[in-house]
């Protein structure tokens, strides 16, 4: 018995260990790597060599300005694109689940935008919205509402807010698909039964599907969020995080802080303070979840 | 009544489809109009029938960097989405059916990188990356890609097995069948759809991956597609959009076709962790 029990021990082991090692070293060792780096003076050109400085990099990355402004911006980016995203998302799946015909069809295209590639998309984006660009000739040549060409990324609302737009475009066939699932779970009888009583269509969506489908939508909201703090390939492809770091999120700040300035101590705390943050964030999420449920 | 409201939901969604195909039609559009050093004016959505060219097209498969980046892509991805597949099944099933010393640890350090953006640890991953040796390698993008999706994929792996009956384990065990039987013969079969769908998935981030690629590699004849295209971008100080958008639709084909013929695994790799049954 002890034989057998060992050799199953061993099987199981050899089955863990390839995937074991490869996390282990690839993301487990960067992680305390990170942690470590963050109490270090040490760049880019010094590599091997560094200085213990306590928690003088946290100071700087909290004392400084810009961080600050990344902050907001990445803050306010989550707060406009994880809600909008769902609202229409849900909306989408809402209507696509009530039509006879052409289901799928609908759900084959509302879902391309999440299969684009953000580099491209930000591309398109970003021609778009450039001030000798397609929408400013609809809006000034064509509408004639603007009197000038607008310059959208040339400010830090603009270049925010063409982001946040790709963000949402991007998001909505996600949201579409995980909530068209939800929606089937909700038992028929309900809506039935409500329609007997004499309820109309937006009294049976507040009282039916959304406490039905409160479990989605709360695990959508997680999951945006990481979404919406992960932002960094849009906003680097559209602004670059220009006017001077006015558009800049955190992840691009510290990407700019460590490749660009070399300041790795600096970025690494950077980047263990937003960590920190969304983990504190998913966990209450988690909680609120585990507690509706 | 009904099929006024019918007709109200179709003419709303057709409205979305405009909005949703817009940007891509107008980067297809694009790519077909002659060359013009900046932008034109006036711009137009569509270019008229007889300016419509392939001269974008021609210039980028011409130049030969293409096949390059392109297959460069498809090797990095369809390796780190084949690894991923091989381990993270094993681990999604060994967490899921044994109770082995740090299962629980294990499976939390999974959950919490699943929640720590990829972005925040390119730094400490550089840092092993130049240690290993791997800068400017294509295998200095496949581990970290394999490390990156293991989580998501194994929490997959370990939700479908759960759900696989005990029973058909235990049978093959009383039939002195050993835990290789049992994970070989009977749990890889049955959840290879989910191994379909979470491949699929990793193909894609894999695919489009942009900061750590742009982070890794430098040489022209590295590059992957993503950022040969970001690299065309910049090249110049005029942007020539059409080939930008030539390079954008053709590194697109591959993904579209792998979305129409597997439509079905979208939507069960999807929807598996975000609906409780």
């Amino acid at each position: 018995m002890l034989t057998r029990t060992t050799s199953n021990k061993l099987r199981i082991l050899s089955l863990l260990l390839p995937g074991l090692i490869i996390f282990g070293i690839f993301t487990i060792y960067p992680i305390l790597k990170l942690f470590i780096m963050s109490f270090f003076e040490w760049d880019l050109g010094s590599m091997f060599e560094q200085s213990f400085i306590g928690l003088d990099n946290y100071k700087n990355v909290l004392m400084d300005e810009t961080f600050r402004i990344s902050f907001v911006n990445t803050i306010v980016y989550t707060l406009v694109t994880v809600p909008s995203q769902i609202i229409l998302g849900l909306l989408v799946a809402v209507y696509i689940n009530n039509i006879p015909r052409l289901k799928i069809s609908f759900r084959l295209i509302y879902y391309l935008p999440v299969i684009t590639s953000w580099v491209i998309a930000s591309l398109v984006f970003k021609y778009i919205f450039n001030t000798e660009g397609l929408l400013n000739y609809f809006l000034k040549d064509i509408l004639s509402i603007a009197e000038n060409n607008i310059r959208w990324l040339d400010s830090r609302i603009g270049g925010l807010s063409v982001a946040m737009l790709l963000g949402i475009w991007k998001g909505i066939g996600w949201n579409m698909v995980v909530f068209l699932a939800a929606l089937q779970t909700v038992p028929k009888e309900l809506y039935e039964a409500a329609e007997i009583d004499g309820a109309v269509s937006f009294t049976k969506f507040k009282n039916i599907t959304i406490p039905y489908i409160k479990g989605t939508i709360l695990f959508a909201v997680v999951m945006l969020t990481i979404g919406g703090f992960n932002v960094f390939t849009s906003i680097k492809m559209i602004t670059g995080g220009q006017p001077a770091h006015q558009t800049d999120t955190v992840l691009t700040w510290m990407y700019y802080k460590a490749f660009s300035t070399g300041e790795f101590g600096y970025s690494a705390a950077l980047s263990f303070i937003i960590a920190l943050v969304l983990a504190i964030l998913a966990i209450i999420q988690f909680k609120v979840l585990k507690r509706d449920s | 009544m009904r099929l006024k409201k019918h007709i109200l939901l179709y003419i709303i969604l057709l409205l979305g489809v405009i909005v949703t195909t817009l940007p891509m039609i107008y980067m297809i559009s694009t790519s077909l109009k002659p060359n013009g050093a900046l932008y034109e004016f006036p711009p137009r959505f569509f270019p008229s029938i007889s300016e419509i060219t392939l001269e974008n097209y021609r210039y980028i498969l011409n130049e030969g960097k293409f096949y390059i980046n392109f297959l460069n892509s498809m090797f990095v991805s369809t390796i780190s989405v084949t690894i991923a597949a091989i381990v993270a099944s094993a681990l999604g099933f060994c967490i899921s059916r044994f109770r082995f010393k740090g299962r629980k640890q294990l499976f939390g350090f999974i959950i919490v990188t699943m929640i720590i953006p990829g972005t925040t640890l390119i730094l400490p991953q550089y840092e092993l990356a130049v240690k290993l040796n791997v800068i400017n390698k294509l295998s200095g993008l496949i581990p970290f890609y394999v490390a990156w999706v293991i989580p998501y994929s194994t929490f997959m792996i370990k939700g479908f097995v759960d759900n696989l009956p005990h029973e058909l384990d235990e049978a093959v065990y009383i039939d002195g069948g050993s835990i290789y039987t049992v994970y070989f013969r009977i749990v890889l079969p049955l959840i290879k759809p989910s191994i379909a769908s979470i491949t699929i998935f990793n193909f894609l981030t894999a695919w489009e991956e942009y900061p750590w690629a742009n982070t890794v590699i430098n040489d022209n004849m590295k590059r992957t597609l993503p950022i040969a295209i970001s690299g065309f971008f910049g090249q110049h100080q005029f942007t020539q959009w059409g080939y930008v958008f030539a390079l954008s639709a053709l590194s697109l084909i591959p993904v579209i076709l792998v979305y129409i013929v597997f439509q079905k695994y979208f939507v069960s790799g999807l929807t598996a962790g975000s609906v409780k049954g």
